[in-house]
């Protein structure tokens, strides 16, 4: 385990690792020095890895499902497979992609930098975090191998209990990956508690650790009942005990209030790292602290907390008491409250700002606008009579992705763009980002909001086939499907192409002021060189030197012709 | 059928019920607060983005305080909440509770089709019912779960098995819509594999094709509002046989199902603690009891189809004041068919 007490030198890395002071990529080579390692950074980038082709392959599902319902009756697959499809779209997007995506990438990767440390607390424990996601993983995969369950990624009772034996191996599967999300989220609170630099006191720890540190409250709280659900369902499955399945005595709606314990709180595992992502991106894109700094960072511990007090709002017409209703629909209305605060705070953040139209900024105005429409459109959903009509139609289908999709991806795309550069020492193509981004944009817009429309005028969710009276809005949101794919895949490309054609990045390309620009790019071994002290806050650009701000751009241009004579100081 | 419908508007199906004026109000009271909302902080945010544009000679102020304006915009939409939550759950137990003159019809819902039972023991696959009166509907899975959903009456509750659920409305007017279900229930592809041709219909009464592939999306069926003269029509030619088993000295449909209730009273040995003449024995006399509500040990219950299936099948669960928990469980000893004709005979002894 890395020393608590951070040592300027020793501790694990530089014993097992190579040169703590070469820079991570070079610091050993060869296979196992992937497979074994306990850097922070190589696991950031393992997990990158996984969650690109998870995010590949559910997104594969919805392109596929979106032809399907592009016409009435069969299109190219028949209705077993469209709903092993949108199963395995969902499955594949919750628990192989959205949840682990930030904190297992850029969480592992930047919350050690961000306070300071040269590691996560438990190096050990984050690696055996990545196999247990790839032994999930493949788990769950095997049930496509298996016949393919069909459930919807829910896992309703009765129908999961009766249908094919897929289920297993797909539960077991989330199982496991919950376990995976358990040690990433136990690693980040200590790490946070126990292995901040000198200096950063919990008002200047950064807002995407406050955010990862509401994460992994709401993942070591509630996975475990997600664990204790499924583990019911086999069980269920296996020996026919009779909690869930009416036959045998069981209650059905028992199911949902345990699914939903976990995975309401899943939502907010979800959108809050992509809240902390957005935050980082308008301090440092607008060159000033966030407005209401501290409320951001409470309102982010508030989700988490409201978080587990909300799941039955996703029960309103499954037969609950009239008496629990009305306790969900109040307190999910208070959801709205810190939801609220963070819109309003980053927007007021924009003001006497000085605004850069870089392609992460572009995301994090559109999660603003995304998110804006996802949070309104839960107000429908929440107040329970409008509630009674929309719930279980493609409104619901609409309102979620704009909060998972149009938040924690956007957010997540722009992160990636974001700290790109310092994770690979590579800069993209701004142009070829900001051109991805539209189509992202507009893509994400006409696909989706179609379906608000159809959802509100009386379509219902999970439908293989459809009344004619629904065919243009299928029509336009396939279109903006592949609008949207189109969007990813170039932005897919131009991080990509980045690596072998881009740029050298320097140390801080886009002038900011948050402590993880601080170190080399790409930071070396143990991140800093020498413990930094720190004398600010992560945002106070007043407060900053010219160095600390200073790109690093001129000396780039410097060293590759046409040679350009910069009068800055090195800025390291 | 010719009255004109109340206009679907371009986000919501007409309206056909007492409740979808109350709701779609509200519907629309939030849209317009969304965009109200929406619309100020996008243009906010561009305005700013682009005002205060990074150029040469600008410099980001450092950011200040205004607790002030955030104690502001913290508190004020707790107001607005406060009243959304406010009409939304007035309108939900609008929806909850039924009138107590309902014309109750029981509903089958099963993979993949809705039946539909009428006061007088007539079914069909297609719900009849009149204008201007309320109905409720008692709801019952055999298989997995399913929600009964009619866009135009916005109304939806989950068909649960194991437990009745009900949704009651008052159709305002003549007309028809869509029934649909709304909660996943599998489906399949039949013939070789799925391989058969699966072709939509445009026949609006049946638009998926029957015998191919079928699932939850197919659970498709057809909501009559009529006058008062074309209920009782179609009554008459589903079901009504009462008046022919009259006229062969037998029972109608209802009667037989509270007849074979009765023997069942008999049989699974029901009459050993329960009366039928309102003397109490060791457990409350059936009589009249049916929609009465009962005080019992975890409070005030109204005996309905709910309470009596579980009465019977974990009787333990509440108990009627003033009687011992003495009765045991008939759990496995009773089919669902059965419990319908218990019901049955219980609702006769008025």
């Amino acid at each position: 385990m890395a020393a608590i007490d951070m040592p300027i030198a020793g501790g694990h890395a530089s014993d097992a690792h190579g040169d703590p002071d070469a820079m991570y990529l070079d610091a050993k080579k060869g296979i196992a020095s992937w497979m074994l390692t306990l850097d922070h950074k190589r696991i950031g980038l393992m997990y990158l890895t996984m969650i690109s082709l998870a995010f590949l392959a559910g997104g594969t599902f919805a392109l596929l499902l979106r032809i399907e319902l592009f016409s009435r009756g069969k299109t190219i697959v028949d209705a077993e497979t469209y709903n092993r499809f949108f199963t395995l779209h969902g499955a594949i997007m919750v628990f192989l992609f959205i949840i682990p995506s930030v904190p297992g990438a850029l969480g592992n990767f930047f919350l050690p930098i961000m306070v300071g440390a040269k590691d996560v607390a438990f190096p050990r424990l984050n690696l055996l975090s990545f196999y247990l996601y790839l032994c999930g993983a493949t788990l769950a995969l095997c049930s496509i191998v298996m016949g393919s369950i069909d459930t919807g990624w829910t896992f309703y009772t009765p129908y999961s209990v009766q249908t094919t034996n897929s289920v297993i191996s797909m539960t077991m599967g989330v199982f496991v990956l919950g376990f995976s999300s358990i040690l990433t989220g136990l690693n980040f609170l200590v790490t946070v508690h126990t292995m901040r630099a000198p200096g950063i006191t919990w008002t200047r720890l950064p807002l995407f650790v406050w955010g990862m540190y509401a994460t992994a409250l709401m993942q070591i709280l509630a996975t475990p009942v997600l664990a204790i659900t499924l583990l019911l369902l086999c069980a269920e499955r296996f020996f026919g005990i009779g909690i869930f399945d009416p036959k045998l005595g069981g209650d059905p709606v028992l199911f949902q209030h345990f699914f939903w314990f976990y995975s309401h709180p899943a939502v907010y595992i979800m959108i809050v790292p992509g809240m902390a992502i957005v935050s980082e991106l308008i301090a440092t894109f607008s060159r000033r602290a966030i407005f209401g700094q501290f409320a951001i960072a409470m309102s982010s511990i508030a989700l988490a907390l409201l978080g587990f007090l909300v799941w039955g709002h996703h029960m309103f017409t499954a037969g609950m008491s009239e008496f629990s209703t009305m306790l969900f629909s109040a307190l999910t209305m208070l959801v709205a409250i810190p939801s609220g605060v963070k819109v309003f705070n980053w927007t007021a953040t924009l003001y006497r700002g000085s605004i850069v139209w870089a392609s992460p900024m572009l995301y994090a105005l559109a999660f603003i606008f995304l998110f804006a429409i996802g949070g309104l459109t839960g107000l429908f959903l929440g107040t329970l009579s409008v509630d009674v009509h929309l719930t279980d139609t493609y409104f619901v289908v609409a309102h979620f992705h704009y909060v998972m999709m149009g938040g924690t991806v956007i957010g997540f795309l722009g992160g990636l763009l974001y700290w790109w550069p310092k994770m690979t020492g590579k800069m993209h193509d701004e142009v070829k980002a900001k051109i991805g981004f539209v189509f992202v944009f507009v893509g994400f817009n006409v696909t989706f909001m179609s379906q608000f429309i159809m959802g509100s005028r009386g379509m219902p969710r999970r439908y293989y086939d459809y009344l004619p009276q629904y065919e243009p809005f299928h029509r336009a949101s396939t279109i903006g499907s592949w609008i949207l794919g189109i969007g990813l895949f170039l932005t897919a490309y131009t991080l990509l192409e980045a690596l072998w054609k881009g740029k050298k990045a320097p140390r801080n390309p886009w002038g900011s002021a948050g402590y993880e620009w601080m170190t080399d790019t790409p930071p070396c071994l143990v991140n800093f060189h020498e413990t930094p002290i720190i004398t600010r806050g992560p945002y106070d650009y007043h407060l900053a030197t010219p160095e600390e701000l200073a790109t690093g751009w001129d000396e780039v241009e410097a060293a590759a012709p046409p040679a350009k004579k910069s009068d800055r100081p090195h800025s390291k | 059928m010719n009255e004109p419908n109340a206009p679907a508007t371009f986000q919501l199906p007409e309206q056909m019920s007492t409740v979808s004026g109350d709701i779609d109000w509200l519907y629309y009271f939030i849209y317009w607060l969304s965009v109200v909302l929406f619309v100020a902080i996008v243009t906010t945010m561009i305005y700013w983005a682009i005002k205060y544009r990074e150029r040469k000679g600008h410099k980001a102020e450092p950011t200040g305080h205004n607790l002030t304006l955030e104690i502001a915009w913290t508190i004020a939409p707790l107001f607005i909440l406060a009243f959304l939550f406010h009409k939304g759950f007035q309108g939900y137990m609008d929806l909850a509770v039924a009138p107590a003159n309902s014309i109750e019809i029981r509903v089958n819902a099963k993979q993949w089709s809705w039946e539909f039972v009428y006061p007088n023991g007539g079914s069909s696959s297609e719900l009849h019912v009149p204008a201007h009166k309320p109905v409720k509907l008692i709801m019952g899975s055999g298989d997995v779960l399913h929600s009964f959903y009619v866009p135009a009456l916005r109304v939806k509750r989950d068909v649960v098995p194991g437990m009745f659920t009900s949704v009651w409305f008052e159709a305002t007017h003549v007309g028809h819509d869509d029934i649909a279900c709304a909660e996943y229930c599998g489906g399949r592809s039949t013939g070789p594999s799925g391989e058969l041709p699966y072709e939509p219909s445009d026949d609006p009464r049946n638009p998926y094709p029957p015998g191919q592939a079928t699932g939850h999306w197919a659970m498709h069926a057809m909501l009559f509002v009529e006058t008062d003269d074309d209920y009782e029509k179609f009554l008459k030619s589903v079901g009504d046989k009462c008046e022919e088993f009259a006229s062969t000295g037998k029972l109608c449909p209802a009667e037989i199902a509270a007849a074979q209730g009765q023997r069942l009273y008999g049989n699974k040995g029901c009459l050993a603690c329960h009366t039928t003449t309102g003397a109490p024995g060791i457990g409350p006399s059936w009589k009249g009891i049916w929609g009465k509500e009962e005080s019992t040990n975890v409070g005030m219950v109204k005996v309905d189809e709910n309470y009596v299936r579980e009465s019977i099948l974990d009787p333990q669960a509440k108990i009627v004041t003033g009687f011992g928990p003495v009765m045991p469980t008939f759990r496995g000893q009773v089919s669902n068919l059965e419990l319908d004709e218990l019901m049955a005979y219980i609702k006769s002894l008025k």
